[in-house]
C-alpha cells in the first residue's frame, strides 16, 4: 500500500559498530522496500558509515543477501563489514 | 566427506581452542598424514606493538559458513577430515587464535588442503579482528569485503579467490 512504512532492525558488526557507536540500529523504510534502501538510509549517518556501508555484506538470520533482496516489517538485518579472521 | 563425530561441536569457540579436542575421533587407517595449523596472536603489526587482541563475529553465520568451507576443500583436495574452529573474544599474545586440521592419504594434498582451508576462512568468514597497541589505541585489521554485489567491492573483485598483499596475514 503506497505510503504505508515499516521498520528495520541492523545489527552492526566489526567496524560498523563502532562507527555507528551502537550495536543496533533502525531504519524507517517505505514500502516496497529493499537491502539497497535499508543502506541508503543508513548512509545517512555519516560520509565514514556511508563509505564502509558500500563494502558491507548484508545478512538476514544466516543467510547472506543482495543488495536487491527483498525486506518487511520486523526483519533484523546484519551488517557485515570486510572480514579479517585468523 | 567430514567425520561425523565433529558434526555438532561449535567453530566458534570463546574459551581457549584445543588441538587435541580438534583431533579426537578423527584418526583413520587410510590416511598417513596429518597437517595442523596454528595462527597465534602477534606481538607487532605493521610496526606497531601488539598488546592483545579481541575477535568478534558474526557466530551463526561464521559457524555455518565454516562448516560449508570445511566441505567444500575436503571435496576439492579429496581429504576425508578438514576442520576448522576460530576463537572470539580477548586473546593475550601467542594464544591460538585459529586451529585447523586436515588428515589426508599423503602429505601433498594435506598440506593443499590446510593452506586452501585456513586461506578460506580467513578471506570469507565474518570474523573481525581489532589490535590493542602498547600506547593504549586500537583499531580494527583491514578486511576483505565479502560481498558479492558491494558498490565498491574491496580492492580487486570481490567474490574470487583472493591474494592479499596488505592485510597483516602473515602470521604463522
Amino acid at each position: 500500500m503506497a505510503g504505508s512504512r515499516i521498520e528495520v532492525r541492523v545489527q552492526c558488526f566489526g567496524p560498523a559498530r563502532r562507527l555507528a557507536g551502537d550495536e543496533w540500529l533502525s531504519v524507517q523504510l517505505g514500502e516496497p522496500a529493499t537491502v539497497a534502501d535499508a543502506l541508503a538510509a543508513l548512509a545517512q549517518r555519516g560520509d565514514d558509515f556511508a563509505a564502509l556501508l558500500k563494502q558491507c555484506a548484508v545478512a538476514l538470520g544466516d543467510e547472506i543477501v543482495r543488495r536487491t533482496y527483498p525486506l518487511k516489517a520486523g526483519d533484523e538485518i546484519a551488517l557485515l563489514p570486510p572480514v579479517a579472521g585468523g | 566427506m567430514i567425520q561425523m563425530h565433529d558434526i555438532n561441536q561449535p567453530r566458534i569457540q570463546d574459551t581457549p581452542l584445543s588441538l587435541d579436542a580438534l583431533l579426537t575421533g578423527s584418526e583413520r587407517d587410510d590416511c598417513g598424514a596429518l597437517a595442523v595449523f596454528a595462527g597465534t596472536v602477534r606481538n607487532h603489526h605493521e610496526g606497531k606493538p601488539v598488546a592483545h587482541l579481541v575477535y568478534t563475529a558474526h557466530a551463526a553465520l561464521a559457524d555455518k559458513m565454516i562448516r560449508g568451507i570445511e566441505q567444500e576443500i575436503a571435496a576439492k583436495h579429496g581429504v576425508p577430515v578438514c576442520r576448522v574452529v576460530h576463537r572470539i573474544g580477548a586473546l593475550a599474545i601467542g594464544e591460538s587464535a585459529i586451529l585447523a586440521v586436515v588428515r589426508a592419504p599423503h602429505r601433498a594434498e594435506a598440506f593443499a588442503a590446510l593452506r586452501a582451508v585456513v586461506d578460506a576462512v580467513k578471506h570469507r568468514v565474518p570474523i573481525w579482528k581489532e589490535e590493542f597497541y602498547t600506547d593504549g589505541s586500537s583499531a580494527f585489521v583491514t578486511g576483505c569485503c565479502i560481498a558479492e554485489d558491494a558498490a565498491q567491492p574491496h580492492e580487486d573483485d570481490a567474490g574470487h579467490d583472493h591474494r592479499h598483499h596488505d592485510h597483516g596475514h602473515q602470521h604463522a
